[in-house]
């Protein structure tokens, strides 16, 4: 079953084609990565997809719906979550608030005004599960600022996956790791059900070519390379480009 | 922003004190005061509210708005108006009114003011309190025969045979206005809806990205905000027998900034400790000193951003801390 369609998708910033008519599709239990060389648009194709920015042209269907034109929070319903590059958990809140205001965002008690955060039991319950697989539990009231690079960015990607998304973007979750920490990421995404679907954008080569069954190589905006990581390995125009070998 | 916490599994007793305390004072300090300071206490009471309703805007939701005084004065207005043109003092019937008209004001602005964001925003809404001041100032309807604004207003009729407000029970009408607003915007923070306010003021596109519609809950903070914004101008305007431009313009949409400020931004008790303290020092330094009390208390709100920046009433709060671990009130 088809999860992800882009077609003919481009994104123009003034003079320059960020992204240039990028086509593929993602079928359900995928795990997809997305390369390229710095200021290949990788990230704005991410942006894209989760609607962050919008498309100068073409289209992008999730789960045969179109979706090009919903903001952000509407594909954010449809089952999209994504963990950012830069990690953007909420520093000055309480971890415990995090996890809250993540979980509530999909259900309808987000809008709820009468009633105390805390009074919604399946939510603080799922909170409390959460926190506790995580070892986050006894840190649960202090500042999300506190705690360690890494472990942030684990209660980032774990938040993702706390909503049960159907599809798991993620943005180079291996960013400023250290090297146990980023197994340890790898560990957490080939540990996933096989059932979630996940694109990854990433540099870390490592980390790509352990726990993506695909790769798609972007240059200048284009796509230039689509298959499993044996045959991106071999790809002679990839090796030039991006791997800077000659 | 200790105040700000919410959830702390500290004793509860050590949040319940100064709250039950505080509401304590307020009921009975009026058997001790004379009219004078009767009437200064109801007013610390409506800016309190004032400052509360504006926290929820710029404190919790993180907007800076500079327009807040149209939706005070839209409540002090519909009062007046209806006095002045229809002879109506009945509570029931002004103070509703001037709900609806400050709520349909705040829900006007936000449609035009939340296309923009940051400075702009604060632009917008100042322009806008600025627009209903001017109007407030050239339409002859909107004023007492020769005058800029509306005079003659009494305290309010509540519609009770054989009784009728002094200044007394006036401010425990006041008072009575004040707690149930507390009770619903207290309930309010503390809800889904105002945890995503504080996460909207910390990282929109992150509050997108989890599944929140940003604009439709800003909004919904503007207008709710407005409401509450209204009912402390109705009360105003009982308090003051008199509305005029400058309660829809810049000068008065300045007080519940630096009050919020003052006291604490986004802390649920900071805007009140803010207007205490404005009431307070506004109160004797005009006294002492008649020509320069601006002075002391732009003076005073140099200090308090240099010393105590995340507000008077977190700084208490600490203290408050300290005392009741040490004294054993509390279990550390």
């Amino acid at each position: 079953m088809e999860s992800l369609r882009v077609e003919g998708l481009s994104k123009q910033f003034g003079g320059v084609q960020a992204v240039n008519r990028v086509t593929f599709s993602v079928e359900v239990g995928d795990r997809v990565a997305i390369i390229g060389p710095n200021g290949a648009g990788k990230t704005t194709l991410l942006n894209l997809i989760n609607g962050q920015l919008a498309a100068t042209s073409g289209s992008i269907h999730f789960f045969g719906k179109d979706v090009t034109a919903l903001p952000t929070y509407k594909r954010a319903h449809l089952g999209q979550a994504r963990a950012f590059q830069i990690i953007s958990l909420f520093q000055k809140l309480t971890v415990m608030d995090n996890v809250l205001l993540t979980l509530h965002g999909t259900r309808s008690s987000r809008f709820k005004m009468f009633r105390p955060i805390e009074g919604f039991t399946d939510v603080h319950n799922k909170a409390v599960q959460t926190l506790r697989t995580l070892g986050l539990w006894e840190k649960r009231n202090e500042p999300v600022s506190t705690l360690a690079y890494g472990e942030q960015r684990r209660l980032e990607i774990d938040l993702g996956l706390a909503l049960e998304p159907k599809l798991l973007l993620l943005d180079e979750p291996s960013a400023g790791l250290t090297k146990e920490e980023g197994l340890e990421i790898i560990g957490v995404i080939k540990g996933l059900e096989s059932s979630n679907t996940v694109l990854i954008v990433d540099h870390d080569m490592e980390l790509v070519f352990e726990v993506a069954q695909r790769i798609i190589v972007l240059h200048y905006g284009e796509i230039i390379a689509d298959g499993t990581p044996d045959e991106i390995e071999s790809d002679k125009r990839v090796r030039e480009i991006y791997m800077g070998l000659d | 922003m200790v105040v700000a916490n919410r959830r702390t599994d500290k004793n509860s007793i050590m949040t319940t004190v100064p709250y039950l305390a505080g509401a304590l004072i307020l009921a009975i300090i009026p058997l001790f005061l004379s009219r004078y300071g009767q009437g200064l206490m109801t007013r610390f009471l409506i800016f309190a509210l004032f400052a509360m309703s504006y926290n929820v805007v710029f404190g919790y939701a993180g907007l800076l708005s500079l327009g807040h005084a149209a939706f005070f004065g839209a409540g002090g207005y519909a009062v007046a108006l209806l006095k002045l043109h229809y002879n109506v003092d009945l509570f029931w019937i002004t103070a509703p009114f001037g709900l609806l008209l400050a709520t349909f004001v705040a829900a006007l602005f936000g449609i035009v003011a939340l296309r923009v964001t940051g400075i702009y925003f604060l632009l917008v809404t100042f322009a806008l309190g600025q627009m209903l001041y001017s109007l407030a100032w050239n339409v002859k309807w909107l004023s007492s025969k020769g005058m800029q604004g509306i005079t003659g207003i009494n305290l309010p009729d509540l519609g009770i045979p054989g009784f009728s407000l002094d200044t007394t029970s006036f401010y425990y009408m006041v008072l009575i206005c004040f707690i149930i607003s507390c009770i619903l915007l207290y309930r309010l923070v503390r809800s889904p809806f105002g945890l995503a306010l504080v996460g909207i003021r910390e990282d929109e596109s992150r509050m997108e990205a989890v599944g929140y519609n940003v604009w439709l809950y800003k909004y919904t903070a503007l207008v709710i905000s407005g409401a509450f914004a209204g009912i402390a101008g109705v009360l105003f305007a009982y308090y003051n027998f008199f509305v005029s431009p400058n309660h829809l313009g810049i000068a008065t949409s300045f007080l519940p900034m630096v009050m919020a400020i003052m006291g604490g931004l986004g802390t649920f008790l900071g805007p009140v400790i803010g207007a205490a303290v404005f009431i307070f020092v506004e109160t004797f330094a005009s006294i002492f000193l008649p020509q320069r009390w601006p002075l002391i208390l732009g003076g005073l709100f140099v200090l308090t951003i240099m010393f105590a920046r995340e507000g008077i009433g977190v700084y208490l709060w600490k203290i408050w801390e300290k005392v009741s671990h040490r004294y054993g009130i509390v279990e550390g």
